[in-house]
């Protein structure tokens, strides 16, 4: 908390609560953004990795002679020669240690493993390398285990031997109350719900480029987290962290892909540094596809305790997450916590107990993709409260109003710990449900005609944790972040932050709040993100932080400045400290305008005029804070509970359906999207965040399956053509409306957004559809929703005798 | 995603590039490269020399007759969909190609190229079939002209010999009267077929009086419906879809499962497409 600044902005704003123009957009849209693939530096070489073509084997041999003899090819490595570099760290002690190596040493687990790595004079070259190592490697294939029910079978092939079995992690608190629920109630009912393996897609892939200059290692990395690559890469190859400078340029989108420090990051700088030249590895589109993390696929085992009215007395559910190999940096496990945490969402309901578990398989390591667990959370309860509405007669609104937090309900403690600091959990589903009651009437009037179609309606009341704790993902990192704010002695105002910024506008939003709490414009602030050189130590853009994380660190840097600034022109002014005030760049005496002295005048006396200042104050202008959220944790409780989000977030999602029963073709006719992130700083980004978020979980929800075969644990495809990433083409009119809860205990309330508008799209489309078909009692339990699994699903009612084309 | 090594020729004429192909160890024609060049780029094909056709003068024609139209192999789709004459005497050219792919994809992409690409899922080899077009072809030993039937002979598998190039495709014109509908289930907007659906209907007092269908994305290659034919012949949209439906079926028995369907959607889909082109047809009584 930072009362004052708060208060000084809450006086003054005319920045905050605007939407300010973007100012990163120019770069980008004009071809002149420089990402890490525009980077050339003076004899760079091009790096190609070369991956593994097996799921589960090992390496017998890696012949690289006809490589290395390929004109063009300057060197081939192999993991043996990176012997000197340490493993990635096992931070976490409660999950299975993994001993990651940059480059495999003689064990391959997925497919798109890295186990060597040719560096030519180009791509071209490197590649047709590439294809020579591949040709000179000799697999000793292990059998493969391709999905949750293969890796915890009986006997299962193991793919870490000193593993007692595949599993993980597998946390699993017991509440006797729970039982006693179960007990007690009308009815039970069982079932799964599954959530599919999908990936994050940044428009732009990874890359990193890496040189030696002057004692220092360079290193552009397209990622999200620049300060926690650096120290990875001081630590895992032995370099002084002062030696190791990590720049993360204009970055095209990460989506939580990016959040992981990856082989790539210490191979490439580790060639630079073996061959004293620059070098560079560009991830290409097919290489993205296996080698960057996946996420999403969950398997939910639930049982529900309910009674005759749809009262839902406990849930039982075992969230089970395929990790894929396990290989990656930070580990992909905390989803499945995350999902744990949210199934309640904004619903109050008296019992649950949930069950963490975490498994290998010979498939792409998961890890994490924008939503971070809470869409798979919310699916399996939104299904599980149509299911009771379905099966006790109960209205499915009704059903939802009953369970859902009422104002002045919050603070309020959910089953896994995460404390609801604030929200509008019933008012955003009731300003939705006006919306879409004339939405669902024309989609109602649209198709009257066409006896071929059904109309439906489905919900999704979400939570959203904001700026959450890294310490259960990473075993190691905290929650701060950081900024730096300074004037210089023209009046300019720098703000460095920790923070990174990948496409959500983070440098505008730091500008406005700069611009507030020193009484300038945006435009006289220049913002420094993501380069650990010139911004100080934070841990990256991730978790719906941004807003939040800017704001603290922002303001705190900026209070203290001011502070100092304040000082500094009561001297020049001849009058108290405690009477200046700031506004339109300029320091007066409250009440008196005239005389004043100005941003430049008092960072000139600062930096240049030393002279002029008084004995007591310290010559520059310069301050930096680190933000540490209120009520953030990041250890479990004696119950195993842990509030691990600074502020939640909610919102509803609602989708109006239309389907066509003979082919099995689903369109979103609407999708209505209320939406609450606390204080808003800029209303039109947080507008393209929830638009932006609604589309990828409409891939979550009708179109993205990264499929592997069951027998082989071969990616069933490599591209675009068959993994289906839906386009501006698929996306449905969205209407987004705002609603404003501050977070009582953050600055200026601010919560976060960068989430939400993934959550809502899968439940609310398994339910419109499910709605849709009621006729054939159809209930959906997991996505995509296909037209082929709308199909199967009818065919399925009518061979049960359900449906009106039936045979009874 | 960098093609392997390859050589790269740019002739001016048809018989120079047939030349090239004859003495190539693994000769390609490129033309719009829609389908070539990802496929080199993956390391999917093997090509030592690329037979860029672009510059041989006149290749690029279109001629629109009274009897069809003629495209020449390096006319590209967007030409094609624009030519509203074109448009007016084989009214499937137009339909299919707002199938085809997006407007990029279309303005490099040509209406031969996809034909000789053979997609089993591709909208342009099933009109083909559908209208009865005829492949002209170059090769060393001078030129034929091949049925599309006879051409498209399973997945990206053609009657054409190695060093033969298409030069042109004549769709001939659609009978008076008839109703041509391109429709398919695809997963979004200008993607390859899941299943779809060249139906050219002759309907006569809101009665089908003859119906030709070809199904795509079924099986290896375009496939004549000939039970489905049968079964909508004398039809009337007061009937039941169930004749029509089973037919379809029966038609594509041996229809493909694929990542995005089972044989058993293709199957029941592929009646539905029918239905749909059948009510449509009778509904319209013009070409739409």
């Amino acid at each position: 908390m930072i009362p004052d600044i708060d208060d000084h902005i809450r006086h003054s704003t005319r920045h905050i609560g605007r939407s300010v123009p973007r100012r990163e957009d120019r770069g980008p849209l004009t071809g002149r953004g420089r990402y890490v693939a525009d980077i050339k530096l003076p004899g760079m070489l091009e790096v190609c990795i070369v991956r593994s073509t097996e799921a589960h084997a090992r390496i017998t041999e890696i012949d690289t002679s006809q490589a290395e003899a390929l004109d063009g090819v300057v060197a081939v490595y192999t993991g043996a020669d990176l012997a000197d570099v340490s493993t990635f760290p096992d931070y976490i002690a409660y999950i299975g240690a993994v001993r990651q190596r940059p480059l495999a040493t003689d064990r391959v687990r997925y497919v798109g493993a890295p186990y060597a790595a040719v560096v030519a004079v180009d791509r071209y070259v490197a590649e047709d390398g590439a294809a020579l190592v591949a040709a000179g490697t000799i697999y000793e294939p292990l059998p493969t285990v391709a999905d949750l029910a293969q890796a915890l079978a009986p006997g299962a092939p193991k793919l870490f031997d000193d593993w007692d079995s595949n599993v993980s992690v597998d946390v699993a608190p017991h509440k006797p109350e729970v039982d006693r629920a179960f007990e007690e109630a009308d009815h039970t009912f069982t079932d799964t719900y599954w959530s599919q393996r999908q990936t994050g897609l940044p428009m732009e892939t990874r890359g990193v480029v890496a040189e030696v200059t002057d004692g220092t290692l360079t290193v552009w990395s397209s990622t999200q987290s620049p300060h926690m690559v650096r120290t990875a890469i001081a630590l895992m190859l032995g370099v002084p962290e002062p030696q190791v400078r990590v720049i993360h340029p204009v970055v095209g989108g990460g989506f939580g892909t990016k959040t992981h420090t990856y082989p790539e990051d210490i191979v490439v700088p580790w060639i630079a540094r073996r061959l004293g030249c620059a070098a560079r590895w560009i991830e290409d589109r097919a290489e993205n596809l296996v080698a960057s993390a996946h996420a999403r696929e969950q398997r939910h085992d639930v049982e529900v305790a309910y009674d005759d009215d749809g009262a839902i007395g406990a849930i039982r559910c075992t969230s089970t997450l395929d990790m894929g190999s396990g290989e990656i940096f930070m580990p992909g496990t905390a989803p499945v916590f995350v999902t744990n945490a949210c199934i309640t969402g904004g619903y109050d309901f008296p019992n649950m107990q949930a069950r963490t578990v975490g498994v290998v398989t010979n498939k792409t390591p998961a890890g994490a993709y924008r939503g971070f667990g809470i869409p798979e959370g919310a699916f399996v309860m939104e299904r599980i409260i149509d299911r009771v509405a379905r099966l006790t007669g109960t209205d499915r609104v009704a059903l939802r109003r009953r369970m859902l937090l009422r104002p002045g309900q919050t603070p309020h403690v959910m089953h896994g710990g995460g404390r609801l600091d604030s929200g509008s959990h019933t008012e955003s589903f009731e300003r939705a449900l006006e919306t879409t009651a004339p939405a669902l009437e024309r989609a109602r009037t649209r198709h009257a005609d066409d006896s071929d179609v059904r109309v439906g309606v489905g919900y999704c009341n979400y939570v959203e944790p904001t700026s959450p704790s890294y310490h259960l993902t990473t075993g190691q990192w905290g929650g701060h972040d950081s900024a730096t704010v300074r004037v210089d002695p023209d009046g300019s105002v720098r703000v460095a932050a920790g923070l990174s910024a990948m496409g959500q506008g983070n440098e505008t939003t730091a500008a406005q709040l700069a611009a507030d709490a020193l009484g300038v414009s945006p435009e006289q602030v220049t913002v420094v993100l993501g380069d650990t050189e010139r911004a100080p130590y934070g841990l990256g853009s991730w978790g719906s932080r941004g807003a939040m994380m800017l704001t603290g660190s922002v303001l705190m840097a900026s209070e203290r400045l001011l502070d100092k600034a304040r000082r500094i022109a009561a001297h020049l002014l001849e009058a108290s400290p405690g009477d200046i005030v700031v506004s339109d760049g300029a320091f007066h005496v409250a009440g008196s305008p005239q005389p004043s002295v100005s941003w430049a005048d008092v960072g000139t006396t600062a930096w240049v005029r030393t002279v002029d200042l008084p004995d007591d104050i310290e010559a520059g202008l310069e301050t930096s804070a680190f933000y540490h959220p209120e009520h953030l944790t990041h250890q479990l409780d004696e119950d195993g509970k842990i509030n691990a989000a600074a502020s939640w977030s909610n919102g509803t999602h609602i989708a109006v359906v239309s389907v066509r029963v003979s082919t099995g073709e689903v369109r979103i006719e609407d999708f209505i999207v209320v939406h609450d992130c606390g204080t808003v700083i800029n209303p039109a980004l947080v507008e393209g965040q929830v638009h932006g978020g609604v589309v990828q979980g409409i891939a979550g929800a009708m179109y993205e399956h990264f499929q592997y075969d069951s027998d082989t644990a071969q990616p069933r495809f490599s591209s675009f053509m068959d993994y289906l990433v839906p386009t501006c083409a698929e996306a449905p009119p969205i209407d987004v409306d705002h609603i404003e809860s501050p977070a009582p205990d953050q600055p200026l309330g601010v919560k976060g957004c960068g989430e939400g508008g993934t959550v809502g799209p899968p439940a609310a489309v398994a339910g419109a559809v499910s709605d849709a078909l009621s006729e054939w009692g159809v209930d959906l339990t997991e996505c995509p929703v296909t037209p082929v699994a709308v199909r199967a699903a009818i065919r399925a009612a009518e061979a049960a005798g359900r449906g009106p084309g039936a045979t009874r | 995603m960098k093609p392997a090594p390859f050589e790269y020729c740019r002739p001016s004429s048809v018989s120079e590039a047939v030349d090239a192909l004859a003495a190539a160890e693994s000769g390609r024609v490129l033309a719009g490269g829609q389908s070539l060049i990802p496929a080199m780029n993956f390391r999917l094909t093997d090509v030592s020399v690329l037979v860029d056709i672009r510059d041989v003068a006149g290749l690029d024609r279109v001629t629109v007759e009274p009897g069809g139209v003629t495209v020449g192999a390096a006319a590209t789709q967007s030409r094609v969909l624009a030519d509203d004459g074109a448009a007016a005497v084989v009214p499937g050219l137009r339909v299919a190609l707002r199938h085809v792919g997006h407007l990029q994809i279309r303005n490099r992409g040509t209406v031969c190229g996809s034909i000789a690409h053979a997609d089993p899922a591709a909208e342009l080899p099933a009109l083909a079939v559908a209208v009865d077009a005829t492949i002209s072809v170059e090769g060393p030993d001078g030129g034929r002209n091949i049925a599309a039937r006879d051409f498209l002979l399973g997945p990206f598998w053609t009657a054409l010999d190695d060093a033969e190039v298409v030069t042109e495709v004549c769709f001939p014109a659609a009978p008076e009267g008839a109703v041509t509908v391109v429709d398919e289930i695809s997963r979004r907007a200008g993607d390859f077929a899941v299943t779809g659906l060249v139906a050219i209907i002759e309907p006569v007092d809101a009665v089908v009086r003859s119906a030709r269908l070809v199904g795509f994305g079924v099986g290896g290659a375009p496939m004549r419906l000939t039970e489905a034919e049968a079964a909508l012949s004398g039809w009337a949209g007061h009937h039941t879809d169930s004749a029509v439906l089973e037919a379809a079926a029966a038609d594509a028995a041996d229809a493909f499962e694929d990542i995005h369907a089972t044989a058993e959607y293709r199957r029941e889909v592929l009646g539905a497409l029918v239905v749909r082109a059948a009510r449509k047809a009778l509904n319209s009584g013009a070409s739409p």
